[in-house]
């Protein structure tokens, strides 16, 4: 009874606590609803394809259900030695299985993929598999090809057994596990995915720096000039923006080339002898003069817009409170501008790390990056679960810096404008 | 006014439907290739089966049409693609297979299809479309003397100066083979033998790798298909092996101070595949199948330097000579298959580098990493 003369009622009779939470609820459903489509929109072009490629990289549920029998058989053979006549016996079954529904052609691909070489040897077995005998299928099998004599290819297909596998990650960074669960490195002269990953650390890494250091002084120069010069400048600086990518890499090969413009520039001054034109394109050189004129704007904007809301006054103070110019610049203007600094760097640094067209064309011997590699599997092999795994690595990684950059300026001080 | 913009809506809605619904669609390179695919074949075909082709461009590789596939949507019928990509297309089921002889005219003379074709198909789905060259060629205003085989191209002694070769390993561990002194044998069988085993990859990757860290000469690794002429025009390198219609563009099209050598070339090859369940499956097979006949073929090589996959073809090209659009140049000794071209040459072996690519193309980019 007390209880309930002590609620507040509205003048339609209901409590006060319901209706106000009823109109809170519809509040949240219309911000919801709002937000919605974008929520959406994230889900299927993000959230969903990413999760897509994580399930890419570590299913290998298909040659699992491709050789059932042969995986039966080989849980008892040691891996050492030849495997004996009964996996090859289920082996055999296994195949004229898939040779009947016409899917030994995607057997091959896989295999392939774990070791190079069982395209044609299953090839060559389907052609021959038709002519065998029944029994003593090993000597059959091994007659086809030498390679089917070969224990390394067993060992091969024996690692595609389990259906959820990590080996894609392992072989991303030159590794696999080997028969006895050990996880070991390729052979010296086929680790190429370590160097790539490195290449496109150190690239990123220069390219974000030079860009850095070029562009805070333009940035700057922007911010303080009078308006009709700054709207001129920052013209030249979008300009770029409107020029395709491959046309601005085109126009590097043109002027850096050993028989560029600025080599016989520097012949027709003096500079340098006509036999000793410095090289400045097809290697790390020109990969970072084109990479960073092309990523120089992304560096640009977010410093000019943290620049423009420093008010000049606070330098003219430190100034009049004693500071050279240089510490009055250390110790107020640059902190102030460390939130456009961390932005630029970051949107920089991750544009960098994908990169790969610009590379491939200006970097000579060195201009592979993991990117190419991650391509050349999407477009060439058509491994797409390595890629995916190579994908997410790298993915991995610039979220690993995004957390790194988080503990050491905070994430809440980034701006972009 | 209303009305009228309402009315053209819809019909051009309609349109659109209706050539969709009706056209077949043909995927290729784009650029002076495909434009010569047009003009070559493309059209004449769909005027006399009343078919309408449009051709789309697109930049190679499979994982489009895959991608198509697992969408459950897919819009294309014919594709242009490389040996490699039937290979593995058809492995995946992504293309339909051929009976040939059946599916395909004979030539003229009534030698059946496969005969008449230069060379087997690598696999059941594919049908050939040209043939073209990695062949090399160097800057007549830069090299003193006249390069002529092979071995001059890895001869910096004799002809110092840097090279421009491709940044894959694919076609330059052959020419280093070929170079290194093995002969290649009836196709180039002999040196895909030396390269299937590791002392044979590795005389090759070393041969490559005495030329680019020799002082008389260096490599540039070219990527894009314009890259070579453009390299030896600019005198950035000496010589530079390359896709010979490119060569060809530049020497006969602009006049460039450029000379092709035959020798040691890689015949490698273009394809067409027909794509299991495209839109216009039927259409596209008849069309397909009229594209690649003799006469259709050697339409193409009026307008670009690659040969027609039928032997059938050159006769027709022969007897109409000069054959190139301009009215003047003689196409058959521009032709990669031309009796004066192929005295040494291999055939690019799409199954070998199905097989080994993914393997010797990281034992190379190792390689290069340590130059």
């Amino acid at each position: 009874m007390s209880s309930q003369t002590q609620k507040i009622l509205t003048t339609d009779g209901t409590p006060l606590e319901v209706s106000l939470k009823k109109a809170e609820r519809k509040n949240k459903i219309k911000a919801f609803l709002l937000v919605a489509p974008l929520l959406f929109f994230l889900l299927i072009t993000y959230i969903f394809p990413i999760g897509d490629m994580l399930l890419r990289s570590v299913d290998d549920k298909m040659v699992t259900e491709m050789l059932p029998k042969t995986f039966k058989s080989m849980e008892k053979w040691d891996g050492k030695e030849l495997p004996p006549e009964e996996v090859f016996e289920s082996f055999y079954l296994d195949f004229s299985k898939l040779v009947d529904e016409k899917r030994e052609g995607k057997l091959s691909t896989q295999l392939n993929y774990t070791k190079n070489g069982f395209k044609s040897i299953i090839k060559k077995l389907r052609r021959k598999s038709k002519n065998f005998e029944e029994g003593n299928y090993k000597d059959q099998i091994m007659a086809v090809h030498k390679r089917w004599a070969d224990v390394e290819y067993w060992k091969a297909i024996k690692r595609r057994a389990p259906p959820i596998t990590y080996q894609k990650y392992l072989k991303g960074i030159d590794m696999y596990q080997n028969e006895s669960g050990n996880i070991v490195s390729v052979s010296e002269d086929r680790r190429i995915h370590r160097i790539l990953w490195l290449r496109t650390l150190e690239v990123a890494f220069f390219v974000t720096l030079l860009c850095f250091l070029m562009a805070y002084p333009i940035a700057h120069l922007l911010a303080t000039l009078p308006m009709k010069y700054s709207n001129l400048l920052m013209i030249c600086v979008l300009l770029p923006f409107w020029t395709s990518l491959l046309v601005r890499t085109a126009s590097w090969m043109i002027l850096l080339q050993q028989q560029g413009i600025v080599n016989d520039f520097f012949v027709f001054t003096g500079l340098v002898a006509d036999d000793a034109r410095p090289e400045m394109m097809y290697n790390k050189t020109g990969t970072y003069v084109a990479m960073t004129q092309i990523l120089l704007p992304f560096m640009v904007l977010p410093l000019y817009s943290v620049m423009k809301t420093i008010s000049p006054s606070l330098m003219r103070a430190g100034k009049s409170l004693g500071g050279t110019p240089f510490i009055a610049f250390w110790k107020i203007y640059f902190p102030l501008t460390i939130p456009g600094i961390g932005a630029g760097c970051l949107l920089v640094f991750i544009l960098a790390i994908g990169y790969y067209i610009t590379p491939a064309l200006v970097g000579g011997a060195s201009g592979t990056l993991i990117s190419n590699q991650i391509a050349f599997h999407m477009k060439s092999t058509l491994d797409w679960s390595f890629a995916s795994a190579m994908g997410l690595m790298l993915l991995t990684g610039v979220l690993a810096i995004y957390w790194v950059y988080n503990k050491l300026v905070g994430i809440d001080n980034i701006k972009l404008g | 006014m209303r009305k009228l913009s309402k009315l053209l809506l819809v019909l051009s809605f309609a349109l659109s439907i209706s050539s969709s619904a009706f056209a077949v669609t043909a995927v290729s390179w784009g650029g002076a290739y495909t434009e010569s695919q047009k003009l070559g074949y493309g059209d004449p075909t769909a005027k006399k089966l009343g078919i309408e082709i449009n051709w789309v461009d697109y930049s190679g590789g499979l994982s489009e049409i895959k991608a198509q596939k697992e969408a459950g949507k897919i819009t294309w019928d014919i594709i242009d693609v490389f040996a490699m990509d039937t290979i593995n297309g058809c492995d995946e089921g992504l293309f339909v297979e051929f009976d040939f002889d059946k599916d395909f005219p004979p030539a003229p003379d009534g030698t059946p299809a496969s005969k008449d074709f230069f060379a087997p198909m690598p696999s059941k789905c594919a049908v050939g479309n040209i043939l073209y060259s990695w062949n090399y060629a160097y800057n007549t205003n830069n090299v003193k003397g006249t390069p002529k085989t092979i071995k001059d191209f890895f001869n910096t002694k004799k002809f110092p100066g840097k090279r421009a070769i491709y940044k894959g390993a694919l076609t330059n561990l052959e020419i280093a083979l070929a170079a290194d002194g093995i002969k290649p044998g009836k196709g180039g069988a002999k040196i895909y033998k030396a390269l299937e085993t590791e002392k044979g990859v590795d005389r090759a990757m070393n041969k490559i790798k005495e030329l680019c860290t020799d002082p008389n000469g260096g490599c540039v690794f070219w990527s894009a298909g314009a890259q070579p002429p453009e390299l030896l025009v600019s005198g950035e390198v000496v010589m530079a092996t390359g896709w010979n219609g490119r060569f060809f563009n530049a020497e006969v099209g602009e006049g460039a101070p450029i000379k092709q050598v035959w020798d040691g070339q890689g015949l490698d090859y273009e394809y067409f595949v027909l794509v299991k369940g495209g839109p216009n499956e039927a259409d596209a097979k008849k069309a397909l199948a009229m594209m690649t006949s003799t006469e259709m073929l050697a339409g193409s090589a009026k307008y670009i330097a690659y040969a027609p996959w039928r032997k059938s073809s050159l006769k027709i090209m022969e007897a109409g000579e000069p054959w190139y659009k301009d009215g003047k140049t003689n196409m058959v000794p521009q032709m990669p298959t031309a009796k004066s071209n192929t005295k040494n040459y291999f055939l690019v072996d799409p199954i070998f580098w199905a097989d080994n690519g993914t393997e010797l193309g990281e034992k190379w980019e190792a390689m290069k990493a340590g130059l």
